[in-house]
């Protein structure tokens, strides 16, 4: 990857919970990224300005609406080829193997200190990879961008 | 009279004499039921019976003789069967086959019948000897059997059928919770951080905060849990350095070096909360107070069992116990203790100077 995305990231955050929502825009914000959007389903996605630019997703995989966090990443790496997508999920085992084309999971019930790491350690991975941090036990790679690294 | 008339004549023999043919003797007293067909005759009569055919069937012998031996079927007798012995006569080979018979007073029995033709020297079939025998008792038996057999087998498919669809609908209600479990633990901390970050007041929003990274220390507990091959164990080992890499790398504090050497300790997935908030106080504590002020330092993990008995260490290179109020009223210290009089496990301060040190053991299943 040639342009990689420099800190602060713009990040949009798909979930339908609107506490856990809040709860990660404020963690985002903490570790020092900006909020672009919020979404709550694959509907909410479809009608994003495309102006906006994120350069990370946290992509919930139930979502809203009946529409799921799969189809979801399949939009956003369609629409922004070159975002970054993160699942949250309560079900990694729901995950396809090859990610859709995502590029890790955060498995739920995440911790504060947890979620903090994971974005650090995924911030280094997508602006100056390969991260230098130890890969915290709260997000697991993609094996497609582990391999990236290498 | 013709040659092959000549065992009429044993009709005649006084057999319990002993006189006359001794095989036509045995024959007419055996309690095998028989009788002799002639094929020459036209629609091969019964020319012969013996007395044990007479009380099979409830006929005389001049109810019989004369007669083919169709008269015993009746409308529940097999046709495939019956055909079997048609095409036997017709080949001139011998048959065994089962087939339900009619008694005189129309009650029905199952005949083992079996079938020979009889050769003159020529190997001309003159005669056609047939042996009945009741088997009713044996059919019976294997209908019943099979009856029950079919019963049975349907029986086992109807509780399989309800056996499965009650452990789908378990399946499912096991995910439901657990999916909610996962969900309210995460909301739980969520709506913990959202309130913490709107308290003025620094004491107040401190304990918030310790009590968002205990509840955050349950949720990764139970993360760890179901994420783990078998949920009824934990190991604590790994919790722990988990702990510590989480707690380090979320402060941001790159100038705290982790220094770790971790076996793995399985404990029962019962204790695991238990000894997650005790190590979740022990080290939530060490980077707060070995570390304040922007100390830059190490911070020391052990984990370890020998013979029955577990080890966890965490030391930091800090000020150690002489630092400012280490607060031995605390909710945390009550915690440590209280939890690990629960598991078991004895809780150790020392001082490592430089430095505090924590030690942790309790006995584990060998």
């Amino acid at each position: 990857m040639i342009n990689r995305p420099c800190a602060p990231l713009n990040v949009l955050i798909v979930e339908d919970e609107a506490l856990l929502a809040m709860d990660i825009e404020a963690m985002v914000e903490d570790a020092g990224h900006k909020v672009v959007a919020e979404a709550a389903s694959l509907f909410d996605v479809e009608d994003l300005d495309s102006t906006l630019v994120p350069d990370l997703a946290f992509v919930d995989v139930q979502l809203a609406q009946g529409t799921n966090g799969i189809d979801v990443c399949h939009l956003i790496r369609e629409r922004w080829s070159d975002a970054f997508v993160v699942f949250v999920t309560a079900n990694p085992l729901k995950i396809p193997e090859d990610y859709a084309g995502g590029h890790g999971v955060i498995p739920k019930p995440f911790s504060r200190n947890g979620l903090l790491s994971a974005m650090r350690y995924i911030e280094e991975g997508v602006c100056d990879p390969p991260p230098t941090s130890p890969q915290p036990a709260s997000f697991i790679a993609a094996p497609a961008f582990a391999a990236s690294w290498k | 009279m013709r040659q092959k008339d000549d065992w009429h004549l044993t009709d005649a023999l006084a057999y319990e004499h002993g006189r006359g043919d001794p095989f036509a003797a045995a024959v007419r007293a055996t309690r095998m039921p028989m009788v002799i067909t002639d094929p020459a005759q036209p629609d091969n009569p019964i020319v012969f019976c013996n007395e044990a055919f007479q009380t099979l069937t409830g006929y005389d012998r001049e109810e019989i003789v004369g007669r083919n031996c169709r008269f015993l079927q009746g409308p529940d007798t097999d046709r495939a069967s019956v055909a079997k012995v048609r095409a036997a006569i017709e080949e001139e080979t011998d048959v065994s086959v089962d087939l339900l018979n009619y008694k005189k007073d129309g009650t029905t029995f199952w005949n083992a019948l079996y079938l020979s033709p009889v050769r003159d020297d020529a190997g001309t079939v003159v005669f056609f000897f047939a042996s009945q025998l009741d088997v009713t008792d044996r059919v019976e038996a294997q209908r019943i059997i099979a009856g029950q057999k079919e019963a049975i087998e349907r029986e086992v498919e109807a509780r399989t059928a309800d056996l499965e669809a009650a452990l789908a609908a378990k399946t499912l209600l096991l995910h439901e919770v657990d999916h909610r479990v996962k969900n309210n633990l995460t909301m739980i901390g969520s709506l913990l951080r959202l309130q913490a970050r709107n308290i003025p007041d620094p004491a107040i929003a401190s304990k918030l905060e310790a009590m968002l990274e205990r509840v955050d220390a349950l949720a990764t507990v139970h993360r760890r849990l179901y994420q783990s091959e078998d949920i009824t164990r934990f190991d604590v080992g790994a919790f722990a350095e988990n702990l510590v890499t989480d707690v380090v790398g979320a402060s941001g504090r790159s100038d705290i070096v982790i220094d770790a050497d971790v076996a793995c300790i399985e404990v029962p997935s019962s204790q695991a909360a238990a000894l997650g908030l005790i190590l979740n106080e022990v080290v939530t504590n060490a980077i707060k107070h070995g570390f304040a002020g922007g100390r830059s330092g190490t911070i020391m993990l052990r984990a370890s069992v020998a013979e029955g008995c577990a080890s966890i260490e965490i030391g930091d290179d800090g000020p150690g116990f002489e630092r400012s109020g280490a607060e031995s009223s605390g909710l945390g210290t009550v915690l440590i203790a209280r939890l690990s009089k629960q598991v078991g496990a004895t809780p150790i301060w020392s001082d490592a100077a430089p430095g505090a040190r924590f030690t942790l053991t309790f006995p584990v299943d060998k």
